[in-house]
């Protein structure tokens, strides 16, 4: 299909990444190192799910009970690493004593914002080379390809829109979860893994024949939901700092 | 291959997918259609097309030149289980190789089914497709006519560059001097029954040459595996050869046996026509044969479909002195009798027939008239092979039992002519079948193909798939070539004639080449095990070259007609270019609209992003500082 192409399924899939990276991330270098950290705590999820799950293999590529399986215990795995990594995050404690130490101010709620953002864009940034850039190299090349079982899109267009969906709801996903922890807001809490799970579970109606038609729609309700309920959670902590300082006036 | 006269490029070269033609200068991709005799193309395509409908679709390209211009390249279906409706393919000529015939009537039909399509001139790529890229291809095909409309179509991508068309060489003259092709040629092998002893003062004895070619020709240069014509004859000899090297008393006959295996023969009897020069110029390729003394010729020709109705059925045409010839037909009828459990019918061929038919005898006959010769053939006035020089004259083509009667029937034949007709020790000749299945297997079956066990015995093969396209000669032509230069089966045949014709030169069998320097010794099976066992045989290797070609300080020159020479006016001097990669790729292709539209929204989705964290970001900073 061509360069043109290639780097159209690129862009489709990464540039909301390359975006918020330019205006919000490359600024502050912590935020930079955050993301990188983030990707490759992802990456070695993978690895070590990989591994696990190699005592079992070969089984019959798009089977539904192997690759449910697959998917919970993936999902599983990931969720409970979060809050782990979230502990280690509270090194914004650190941070914060850090700052004491240099007269400077504390963190305050939107850089502790960001700083989940950044993580949760490195989860999503990790998903979307993985699962979509590493197969997206004979895109660039004369030919195209087109699954059986999708024969609407090609191959590439349905990998490129369901990254570009999962990166969206791993950066969100981050924020909700960081504020989750820190509030202790059970709501927020088990809302993270529940969307991460029901997003992944949609992902087997591909298996059917011309799933794809209806998974990637509800995928992508999955992840304005996540939308919808970050931008909430957001306003609702800053319209409450704002009556706390104006409160406190 | 290039012509002295004028270029065609047919080039051919080695590969799955055989190709007859090119000029283009890089990758040709047109989408595929299939071929339908009422169809107009509208634009560039790619043409697939059945065997039976091949020489329909190249005969309208010759005469629609509109129809022409737009085809990109032509895919030919390989011949499924169930098409016996085919009744004879043969893209050579109706009388092959007439310009060589020592006869006047050019115009008598040996090959009905011949077309002459192989000596056209095209300006495309053909590709012969193997069996599951037909199925493959088939499929493809069904689904570009039903979605006509969408943004998608399947291609197929040619990539055949030929250095002669890119160079601007068109004809054999200037790209042999531009070094951008080589010339068609090889090794022909001839061996001596028992060994001659060149120093000896014996008087040297008559001689009878009994010969066969190894290489075939067709559309596909891959694909020539000629089993009826010459593989059957090549089998035959190799099996005689065998049977006759048990024989007691060898010393003692009368005559000398020769037998000689020549290349070349399907491009202007190459091989035959640089033997005679070799012999002329008494080169040390054919040192010890004295052409002088050669009495008579048996030529075995395609020998593989000589059964009808359960009689093994030969014939044998003649050309010379009718005494000589008449004592060899005389030999043949007792070899058949000595053969009695076997159903067999020898007959002299048809006296309507103008003379021998397309033969090497026939060119050796223009060189040397006065030698008698006979050539064995299983068709009295017309070809029995229908698919003479095509893809299709394989395996299938022959009869194993046709072949292990022809070549007892040469063994019996050939011992009675030596022996002066004295039978004493006929029944003593026995032609191994197994051996001649097992020829058959190696020489003309991918499986085992060259890697069977009894070449692997001789040589260590380059390739498995056997093909008898005689190939390029590499390097400088000699009587001691480069063992890599020399092709699979001639040095099969070397090593196999060489052992069998042989004579253990010492009782210790010592590791060669480097003991085995003495007069009449050889080296032989040096690559099957790595050392080799010396051995006293006269075996050699001749180059099979055209006789107008000279090579000097590394380079080829053509050298100009010589009238002398009869037949170098009707030498074509074929070459074949040279070549890189040769590939063929089918795929899928979107069209370009499609590729900016997809370009297009992911620079969209990229932009709209950024605007919508500009905002969200302007928001916040605005709501916090509401104070």
């Amino acid at each position: 299909m061509t360069v043109a192409a290639g780097i159209g399924y690129t862009l489709l899939a990464l540039g909301p990444s390359l975006s918020l990276f330019i205006a919000v991330i490359a600024k502050k270098p912590f935020l930079i190192l955050t993301l990188l950290s983030s990707t490759l705590v992802w990456l070695i999820s993978l690895i070590v799910l990989s591994g696990l799950w190699r005592a079992f293999l070969p089984f019959k590529t798009g089977s539904l009970w192997p690759c449910t399986l697959i998917i919970l215990t993936s999902v599983a795995f990931q969720e409970a690493l979060r809050p782990l990594f979230w502990k280690i995050y509270k090194l914004e404690d650190i941070l914060d004593a850090f700052a004491d130490r240099v007269s400077k101010p504390r963190l305050f709620i939107t850089d502790k914002m960001q700083i989940a953002l950044a993580g949760g864009m490195g989860h999503g940034v990790a998903h979307a080379v993985f699962f979509c850039l590493s197969l997206l190299t004979p895109a660039f090349g004369p030919g195209t390809y087109y699954v059986e079982k999708c024969s609407q899109m090609s191959f590439f267009l349905v990998s490129a829109v369901i990254a570009l969906a999962f990166v969206t709801i791993h950066t969100l996903s981050m924020v909700i979860a960081f504020n989750g922890y820190a509030e202790g807001n059970k709501v927020d809490q088990y809302f993270v893994p529940a969307v991460h799970l029901i997003a992944a579970m949609l992902t087997l109606v591909n298996l059917a024949q011309g799933g794809c038609i209806i998974g990637i729609p509800l995928l992508y309700i999955m992840a304005l939901l996540t939308m919808g309920h970050c931008g909430k959670m957001v306003w609702r902590r800053l319209t409450e700092i704002r009556s706390r300082q104006g409160s406190s006036f | 291959m290039l012509m002295d006269t004028h270029a065609y490029g047919s080039s051919t070269f080695q590969g799955k997918l055989v190709v007859q033609v090119d000029p283009s200068r890089e990758k040709v991709v047109a989408p595929i259609v299939r071929y339908k005799s009422a169809d107009e193309l509208l634009k560039s395509a790619a043409v697939l097309v059945s065997i039976d409908e091949f020489e329909i679709l190249l005969s309208r390209l010759s005469k629609d030149l509109d129809f022409a211009g737009k085809v990109a390249g032509i895919l030919v279906e390989s011949r499924t289980e169930v098409s016996n409706g085919l009744k004879g393919f043969s893209p050579d000529g109706k009388f092959p190789q007439a310009e060589f015939a020592p006869y006047q009537s050019n115009n008598f039909t040996w090959n009905p089914p011949g077309s002459g399509i192989m000596w056209k001139a095209y300006n495309f790529p053909v590709f012969l497709l193997s069996r599951t890229s037909t199925l493959i291809l088939q499929e493809v095909v069904m689904k570009n006519e039903k979605t006509k409309k969408s943004n998608t179509e399947n291609v197929a991508e040619f990539n055949v560059v030929m250095q002669t068309t890119k160079s601007g060489t068109h004809d054999s003259d200037s790209c042999l001097k531009e070094e951008t092709c080589l010339p068609l040629g090889g090794y022909s092998v001839w061996s001596a029954l028992p060994p001659i002893n060149i120093s000896s003062s014996q008087k040297s004895k008559p001689v009878i040459v009994t010969m066969t070619s190894m290489d075939s020709a067709s559309f596909f240069r891959d694909k020539s595996l000629g089993a009826d014509s010459p593989i059957s004859g090549l089998i035959t000899l190799l099996a005689a050869v065998d049977a006759l090297s048990y024989l007691d008393g060898l010393d003692e006959l009368n005559k000398q046996l020769v037998f000689v295996v020549l290349t070349g023969e399907s491009w202007g009897y190459l091989g035959t026509r640089r033997f005679v020069l070799e012999a002329d110029q008494h080169s040390d390729s054919v040192r010890g044969l004295d052409f002088a003394m050669i009495e008579t010729v048996m030529e075995i020709g395609s020998v593989g479909k000589g059964l009808s109705n359960g009689v093994k059925t030969f014939y044998s045409h003649t050309s010379g002195d009718t005494l000589a010839t008449n004592e060899t037909f005389q030999a043949l009828l007792r070899a058949q009798d000595s053969l009695k459990t076997e159903s067999i019918k020898i007959s002299m061929a048809s006296t309507s027939n103008p003379g021998v038919p397309p033969s090497s005898l026939m060119t050796f006959l223009r060189k040397k008239s006065q030698i008698s010769g006979v050539v064995l053939e299983d068709f009295d006035t017309s070809f029995t092979n229908k698919f003479y020089h095509s893809h299709l004259d394989d395996l299938s083509n022959v009869n194993s039992s046709a072949i292990v009667t022809a070549a007892s029937l040469v063994a019996r034949t050939l011992y009675l002519l030596a022996n002066d007709q004295n039978a004493s020790a006929i029944n003593a000749i026995n032609v191994n079948a197994s051996l001649v299945e097992e020829l058959l297997g190696c020489l003309l079956n991918c499986k085992p193909g060259s890697s069977c066990e009894l070449m692997k015995h001789y040589i260590s093969p380059s390739a498995t798939c056997p093909s008898h396209y005689v190939g390029v000669i590499l390097g400088e032509p000699s009587s001691v070539p480069y063992p890599a230069y020399v092709s699979d089966v001639s040095r099969f045949v070397w090593n196999f004639l060489a052992s069998k014709t042989s004579i253990f030169s010492r009782n210790i069998t010592s590791a060669c080449p480097n003991d085995c320097n003495g007069v009449g010794e050889l080296c032989i099976r040096e690559e099957a095990d790595g050392k080799g066992i010396c051995v006293i045989s006269t075996t050699r290797y001749v180059p099979a070259y055209s006789t107008r070609l000279k090579y000097e300080s590394g380079s080829w020159t053509v050298l100009p007609y010589n009238s002398s020479e009869e037949m170098s006016a009707a030498d074509p001097v074929w070459t074949e270019s040279n070549w890189d990669t040769i590939s063929l790729r089918v795929y899928k292709v979107q069209n370009t609209a499609y590729d900016g539209l997809i370009l297009l929204s992911g620079i969209v989705v990229t932009v709209l992003t950024y605007l919508l964290i500009l905002i969200t970001r302007a928001f916040i900073r605005k709501a916090l500082k509401w104070d």
